[in-house]
């Protein structure tokens, strides 16, 4: 990519110098170059970004080892020089064209932090919970985030509150309330991304917060989590798909929004599923919502299918979710296992044709649409 | 170039900030060593089982459970326990070991004297508080013992046969920082101050 941007440059400065663009079109120009360039990921930052979590990941174990043969004062002194050395480190990289390690720097550093609150809860016994540490460690990257508008150290806040997120979820001891508290990491978390230009950012935390419903829906009244949820969700499809460009001007997602739409629908649906499941042979609401959610992939897929092959796709993986559940629910006391196997193979067969007859309507248009 | 300079000059900021906020914390910790109240504890026989978690020891105390009765300050028509703190107060046994006399949710209505010390800690909502006996399961920060890799299990062996100790330091608020792992007249692990 770094290769492609070059030779960009190289051009331009020819056409400014031979003429065909003025000096204000080359700037703007070569300043597009680079917006471009910095949303491109390379093989190169890929790489330096897994060093970094390596290192960060490595920092961390040394730090729990407790290796008492270094001083925990010497300790104490290089993480924090690890914390000074990766931020402006990083930052004079970065300003210097290197991007890519100018941010893996970052992330070594936001490691350190951490490291060092690990460190610091050890040379005091400080038995204080896990998620609390996890809360610190989060909020001190979010707020490095927030002052480098670093996309990665987005992504690592994001991550650290989903970490927090699972410690206080599966919590069996049940020691604690609810964690509530990560819709507000995630709000703050998705108002952060915009400034940290993080879309990356925002598709996860849009996919923890559905993470965070289903947790919910395991400890609170199933349908009124659920209920709310396809509801919602359903609206969301309906303006990004009517009104595409105000909406992604708004929430900035590249037009994915539909997706995480329809995945948000077919989550709450399968929630109400799962629990009408039981009454589901003298109460219609099982059959309703298997309606609802049929007629809402075929909707999907007529309204926004065309434009995105992922939607499609996720549109077939619910539809055979579809299928599997309500033969289970309806079907599986009449028939033993060959008839079973009869109707899964069946059922995939319904699935492969559906597939094949959507999937060749969408390309049809589109295949013309690039020939011509 | 003005954009990089301001990059490095906040990524100095952050960094500035996120370690004077670490040091912060030490220096906190470092302060109740140097002044605060010492208290020596007796540590409770744990399963032995839940003793040994990855490199650190989980320690009981006395004080890991107080008595219902023991707590002065429960309204009449309280029947669980709420997401509170609790202040224990400990009086100076003939032993040397410190034993816990009253406790209150909240704050304690009066200083403690010469020879008494107030420990903070938290209680988790729920606790029963009207069984006859009750008790309630503080817990006060004091939890677990970090040891150097490797030198937990000796020490969990002779935890079984007689008692150990633990020196805490307490602030004025009554917030807990252990100080030294005892056996018997033996100080194991002392903690310096930084």
């Amino acid at each position: 990519m770094a290769g492609y941007s070059s030779r960009v440059r190289a051009d331009i400065a020819r056409w400014l110098q031979a003429g065909l663009i003025d000096a204000a079109t080359a700037d703007s120009l070569s300043r597009d170059v680079e917006a471009n360039e910095r949303k491109s990921l390379s093989f190169g930052s890929i790489l330096a970004m897994m060093a970094a979590v390596l290192f960060g990941a490595a920092i961390l174990i040394f730090v729990a080892a407790n290796w008492d043969a270094i001083p925990r004062l010497a300790r104490v002194a290089a993480l924090f020089a690890v914390i000074l050395g990766g931020y402006v480190g990083g930052a004079v990289l970065k300003a210097r064209d290197h991007a890519a390690i100018g941010e893996a720097l970052w992330i070594v550093a936001a490691a350190a932090f951490g490291g060092s609150i690990v460190l610091i809860g050890q040379m005091y016994h400080l038995s204080g919970d896990e998620a609390s540490a996890l809360v610190t460690w989060g909020a001190g990257t979010a707020l490095a985030a927030v002052a480098l508008r670093s996309n990665p150290l987005t992504m690592a806040s994001v991550g650290i509150a989903d970490a927090w997120l699972f410690l206080k979820g599966f919590d069996y001891y049940s020691r604690s309330e609810f964690p509530h508290a990560f819709l507000i990491m995630a709000i703050v978390l998705f108002a952060v991304s915009f400034w940290t230009r993080s879309r990356a950012a925002r598709h996860l935390i849009i996919l923890s917060v559905l993470f965070y419903l289903v947790l919910l829906v395991t400890n609170h009244d199933t349908l009124q989590v659920a209920i709310p949820l396809v509801v919602v969700s359903a609206l969301l499809f309906a303006a990004s798909v009517f009104a595409p460009d105000p909406v992604d001007r708004v929430v900035q997602l590249g037009g994915r929004l539909p997706l995480h739409a329809l995945l948000g629908f077919l989550a709450g649906l399968a929630m109400i599923q799962f629990e009408l499941a039981d009454k589901s042979t003298y109460e219609s609401g099982f059959a309703i919502a298997s309606v609802v959610a049929l007629a809402g992939i075929v909707a999907a897929v007529v309204l926004a299918g065309r434009e995105s092959r992922g939607l499609r796709w996720l549109a077939y993986l619910g539809f055979a979710f579809e299928l599997a559940i309500i033969y289970v629910v309806t079907l599986q006391s009449m028939l033993d296992t060959a008839g079973f196997f009869l109707a899964a193979a069946v059922l995939l067969g319904i699935l492969a044709i559906v597939i094949i007859r959507v999937e060749k309507r969408m390309k049809g248009p589109d295949a013309k649409g690039a020939t011509a | 170039m003005i954009i990089g300079k301001r990059l490095v000059i906040s990524a100095l900021l952050l960094a500035l900030v996120q370690i004077g906020f670490l040091s912060w914390i030490i220096a906190g910790r470092a302060a109740i060593l140097r002044n605060g109240k010492e208290v020596l504890l007796k540590i409770e026989p744990v399963d032995p089982r839940d003793l040994l978690r990855g490199d650190y020891i989980i320690l009981g105390y006395e004080i890991s459970r107080i008595p219902v009765k023991m707590t002065a300050n429960i309204p009449p028509d309280k029947f669980s326990s709420d997401d509170n703190s609790i202040v224990v107060r400990l009086k100076k046994g003939a032993d040397n070991y410190w034993q816990p006399t009253t406790a209150w949710f909240g704050k304690a209505p009066t200083l403690a004297a010469a020879d008494e010390a107030d420990i903070l800690g938290h209680v988790a909502e729920g606790w029963d508080l009207r069984g006859e006996e009750a008790t309630i399961a503080p817990d006060y920060g004091i939890e677990r013992f970090y040891l150097p890799e490797g030198e937990g299990m000796a020490i969990q062996n002779d935890m079984r046969v007689r008692p150990f100790g633990i020196r805490l330091a307490l602030a004025g608020d009554g917030t807990a920082q252990i100080k030294a792992l005892v056996d018997g007249d033996k100080t194991l692990f002392e903690e310096p101050l930084y």
